[in-house]
């Protein structure tokens, strides 16, 4: 029961695994852009308290009235974010102070920035659109158009996947199912049966809530299209369930071999005989 | 002249420290629920313990108990300075307070008894929703006594939104709490189905809206220029996005039932709505942001700023995703996952909590008249959140993520590659592990913050009542300049500016919810759907007293990858008789819409008596008592007779014999249980809930 959880675990979890190896990777990455900015931040802090003398004092004037000039230039020109946003001069704030004062909170008139008002007419047009394509022009697909031509392109593909000769065995059915004693086939019976059909007829088919699997008596039919049948269908009235949709005829057909193979084990704790024998 | 009055400190306090005792009640017990989903013996054994009926009390204690006291916190303590006067009635203040505690204490008390109306957020029985209804009146009136007396004369835009607040809200709690009553602490929602959905949800999504952000917007437009000594940055930008934003969020319920049975004009209204809401949403956002603008520097040092930075960052990422989710196509995939966990908790821990914490930590040595007693541990408090949401986060969103598609995956051969339900949850069990740690921390600054301002109350005195002095308002008002501009106008006449937002918010209400509820042929009949039997009844009402509906939807949306898992998808005409419905609105487990005659009795029986013997690993906590607990069969007559008041066909008279038909079908469940060895007495709950189950979704499967 156990092993089975655990191979779904791990198959199912590949990408799982990819991404928390991503995020180790780039927290290791961060760690060491960190360790780096530190150094560097410590050797700017010991060149700014006691700078290593590399030229003189006029030199050192002279750049510093050049990196000044420099920055008053800088200063004029506005940010990329002070333009995006339409933000005034802080000095020209004096200005836009509106009169009223509220427990001391003063408002300012500024424009609502222009990104802003595209942002909401924007959306007001889209939701328009959305609206007439939706439900009044009908261009968009209603949820149950959309689910029909899901299910239609499902088929389609289905036929695609059976008419690839490879994928043929999966073409088995409650009619044309043989059973096979083949070891490899009742091994991986035995794999689907775990944890699927353990909880109602038992660790080794002894029956708990379903029948006994393992005597000569059935309810369904103790031949192989019968019993793959059951499992196929289910027979919901008593609990069965149909298990159609979760198993590939495939898999019903092994499971089927393994449950034969079950004839006569005697396990213990056996439930007792239900149905016909055969 | 100027008045000399005095503001109401006393009363501010007492909400902080409600604010601050229910917010670590309310986030101790969801990390108590978080840690279940991972680990199910936190579920403790008992029935007053497990997921299903602590998860409302977590939420409803998050939002009403710890939010709702910090709103009260900032609006009694914004209020009185923005209008220059105390509060109208010390009393009414009182009996807010108190009232207010009470209410929650009741839900606190009865939420785990299972005594639960089920609608999502509002979980709470009658007789409790009337006292809010109550309290909430007491509030409003307090609110707008004080502004009556003011003297100041315009309301400044915090008090905008107090006012949208007070009037949503009310609508809001009233429309969604129209019940029957059948007994002291059980009543039946008079709406059924689809017309139940869409009310809850019109209610849960503004619960949102003008609970868990008016309110925090005013507050942030009060609390942000004070802390940064920064002028607002823009009075148009207030405006527009005010107006906006109350008018367009009451439309956009909707997008919490995309792909369900709600009719497709509905569901496309609450699209379109969502999507124009993203820049009303921002506006709020920008607008103190911007406020900051000069005041970077202080943000550098000072705790309080940075929270509030966090916190309007967080509303802007929520704001966005909202819109986002609310697109069809993207919601197909993350509805029902704990991507919207991830979502409202973003919201909720980031927003909300953050602004919380650094009102606490301004106001408190304000009204002690003292100094913070650490700022080292604020800022501590303020990393070890961040760390928190996103150690929350972060997981949930991948686990949403991954759920979501697993679900949707197929086989080459055209079956689904997950179809045991339970196989996508051990998936992400590790993430919920992950979350929970997220929680702790977060919890951790909470505890932190609360050593931190104990130890600044001891160092102070409370001020009780804080000396203040304006002037009175001139008896007669001649308006000069910008004052005779329209919106001046409407800031100076606050009845006009409360009717005017109630209107505004009507509108959207009363045309999404009139025509679900007066055109037939949005909800088309099937003639083979039934009223449930007297025995189904029963089931569901234990159904909905153990709070399935929290982990189980029962709503299957027009997937393929949902119609080969769980059957075909719900019409809404299947819903005509559920009073409350009960969709559900997260999957934790798988949906329970065709459950009926999926499973055996046997199955039934012994899954909810331990889940693990027939899902190995399921985290469902086990229901033993249901199987021990006598079923309450004297309330079958009222019962029916309610559902029959509310619409549902049951024969005149059928009441006198309901119980006889309630025994029968009991005994018929209990003998097959007894063919396969379970021996349990007909009149235990467990029988009534199997009958609800095996009938669900039936009627329309059996044609």
């Amino acid at each position: 029961m156990k092993e089975v959880i655990n191979s779904n675990w791990s198959t199912g979890s590949t990408s799982a695994d990819i991404v928390i190896g991503l995020m180790l990777i780039t927290a290791i990455m961060i760690l060491c852009v960190t360790l780096l900015m530190l150094k560097v931040i410590k050797f700017y802090v010991k060149e700014s308290i006691n700078p290593t003398p590399f030229a003189t004092p006029q030199e050192k004037e002279k750049r510093r009235l050049e990196q000044e000039a420099l920055q008053v230039i800088k200063d004029k020109k506005p940010s990329i974010w002070t333009k995006l946003m339409q933000l005034k001069p802080m000095e020209e704030e004096k200005n836009l102070v509106m009169e009223h004062k509220f427990d001391g909170i003063a408002e300012l008139n500024n424009p609502t920035p222009a990104w802003f008002m595209i942002l909401f007419y924007g959306t007001i047009i889209f939701a328009i659109g959305y609206l007439l394509t939706y439900d009044v022009l009908g261009f968009g697909k209603s949820q149950e158009e959309e689910y029909i031509a899901e299910i239609e392109q499902a088929a389609e593909s289905k036929v695609a996947f059976l008419a690839n000769p490879a994928n043929v065995k999966n073409a088995v059915n409650e009619n044309n199912m043989e059973q096979s004693k083949d070891e490899a086939i009742i091994k991986n019976g035995a794999s689907l049966f775990a944890n699927r059909c353990t909880p109602c007829h038992g660790e080794h088919g002894e029956g708990i809530v379903g029948p006994n699997l393992t005597d000569e008596y059935w309810l369904h039919g103790g031949k192989a299209k019968d019993v793959f049948k059951t499992i196929k269908y289910g027979v919901p009235e008593k609990g069965m369930i149909a298990w159609e949709k979760s198993l590939s005829a495939q898999q019903i057909s092994d499971l089927t071999n393994y449950v034969l193979s079950l004839q006569g084990t005697k396990p213990a704790g056996a439930k007792a005989p239900q149905g016909n024998k055969e | 002249m100027t008045e000399k009055f005095h503001y109401d400190n006393k009363i501010v306090r007492n909400f902080a420290l409600a604010t601050i005792i229910w917010g670590i009640v309310g986030m101790t017990i969801g990390l108590l629920i978080a840690m279940q989903l991972f680990k199910p013996a936190m579920n403790m054994g008992s029935q007053y313990t497990t997921f299903g009926r602590i998860r409302p009390l977590h939420t409803n204690a998050v939002i009403f108990a710890f939010v709702g006291n910090a709103i009260f916190m900032g609006v009694y303590y914004s209020l009185q300075r923005l209008l220059k006067a105390r509060m109208y009635s010390d009393i009414l203040s009182k009996i807010h307070f108190w009232g207010w505690q009470l209410i929650i204490i009741a839900t606190v008390i009865t939420l785990p008894l299972g005594l639960t109306s089920s609608h999502e957020y509002a979980e709470m029985e009658w007789p409790i929703d009337i006292a809010i209804t109550i309290i909430w009146v007491v509030f409003g009136y307090n609110m707008f006594g004080t502004i009556i007396k003011r003297r100041e004369k315009h309301m400044y835009v915090a008090i905008w939104f107090y006012i949208a607040t007070f009037v949503t809200v009310a609508v809001l709690h009233i429309v969604n709490s129209i019940q029957l009553p059948v007994s002291a602490f059980k009543s039946y929602y008079v709406y059924a189905g689809v017309q139940d959905a869409l009310v809850q949800w019109w209610y849960g999504h503004n619960a949102v809206a003008f609970f868990l952000t008016t309110p925090y917007l005013g507050m942030m437009y009060y609390f942000l220029p004070k802390m940064a000594n920064r002028p607002v940055y823009s009075y148009k930008l207030s405006i527009l996005h005010f107006w906006s934003l109350i008018f367009i969020y009451i439309w956009a319920g909707p997008h919490h039932l995309l792909y369900t049975s709600l009719p497709s004009w509905a569901q496309s209204l609450g699209v379109a709505f969502s999507v124009m809401l993203i820049a009303p949403s921002w506006g709020g956002m920008i607008n103190g942001l911007l406020t900051l603008r000069g005041a970077w520097d202080k943000v550098r040092e000072d705790p309080k700023l940075k929270f509030m930075v966090v916190g309007l960052t967080a509303y802007g990422m929520a704001t966005f995703e909202g819109p986002l989710l609310a697109f069809k196509q993207i919601n197909a995939i993350a509805h029902y996952t704990d991507w919207i966990v991830a979502h409202v908790h973003v919201g909720a821990l980031g927003w909300n909590g953050f602004l919380t914490f650094a009102i606490l930590y301004w106001l408190i040595p304000r009204i002690y008249n003292t100094t913070l007693y650490s700022v080292k541990l604020a800022s501590f408090h303020f990393w070890i959140g961040t760390l928190g949401i996103i150690f929350y986060a972060v997981p949930l969103y991948f686990s949403g993520f991954t759920q979501g598609l697993m679900w949707k995956e197929f086989t080459p051969e055209g079956l689904l590659k997950y179809p045991n339900f339970l196989e996508t949850v051990l998936q992400i069990i590790p993430m919920y592990v992950m979350r929970a740690i997220g929680g702790a921390l977060y919890l951790t600054g909470v505890i932190v913050m609360t050593y931190n301002l104990i130890k600044t109350m001891k160092a102070g005195k409370l001020v009780a009542n804080e000396a203040a002095e304006a002037q009175p308002l001139p008896p007669v008002y001649v308006a000069q300049g910008d004052d005779k501009k329209l919106h001046r106008m409407l800031e100076r006449k606050p009845m006009i500016f409360m009717v005017l937002s109630l209107i505004v918010i009507l509108i959207g209400g009363m045309i999404e919810m009139m025509p679900t509820f007066t055109i037939k042929s949005n909800i088309p009949t099937i003639a083979s759907v039934k009223p449930y039997t007297p025995l189904e009844l029963q089931g569901r009402d234990v159904y909905i007293r153990e709070g399935c509906v929290n982990c189980h939807s029962q709503m299957i949306r027009p997937f393929r990858s949902e119609t080969e898992r769980y059957g075909e998808y719900s019409k809404a005409g299947e819903f005509v008789y559920d009073h409350p419905f009960l969709w559900g609105s997260k999957r934790t487990g798988p949906d329970l819409q065709r459950e009926g005659g999926k499973y055996g009795n046997a199955w039934h029986y012994n899954h909810l008596y331990d889940p693990q013997t027939m899902s190995p690993g399921s985290i469902m906590p086990p229901y033993e008592w249901l199987a021990e607990q006598q079923l309450d069969t004297t309330t079958t007559r009222v019962k029916i007779n309610a559902m029959r008041t509310l619409g549902v066909p049951y024969e005149k008279g059928y009441e006198h014999q309901a119980n006889s038909d309630l025994d029968k079908q009991a005994k018929a469940i209990a003998a097959d249980l007894q063919q396969n060895n379970i021996k349990v007495k007909s009149d235990k709950e467990i029988i009534a809930i199997i009958a609800y189950l095996q009938r669900l979704g039936t009627d329309i499967k059996a044609k």
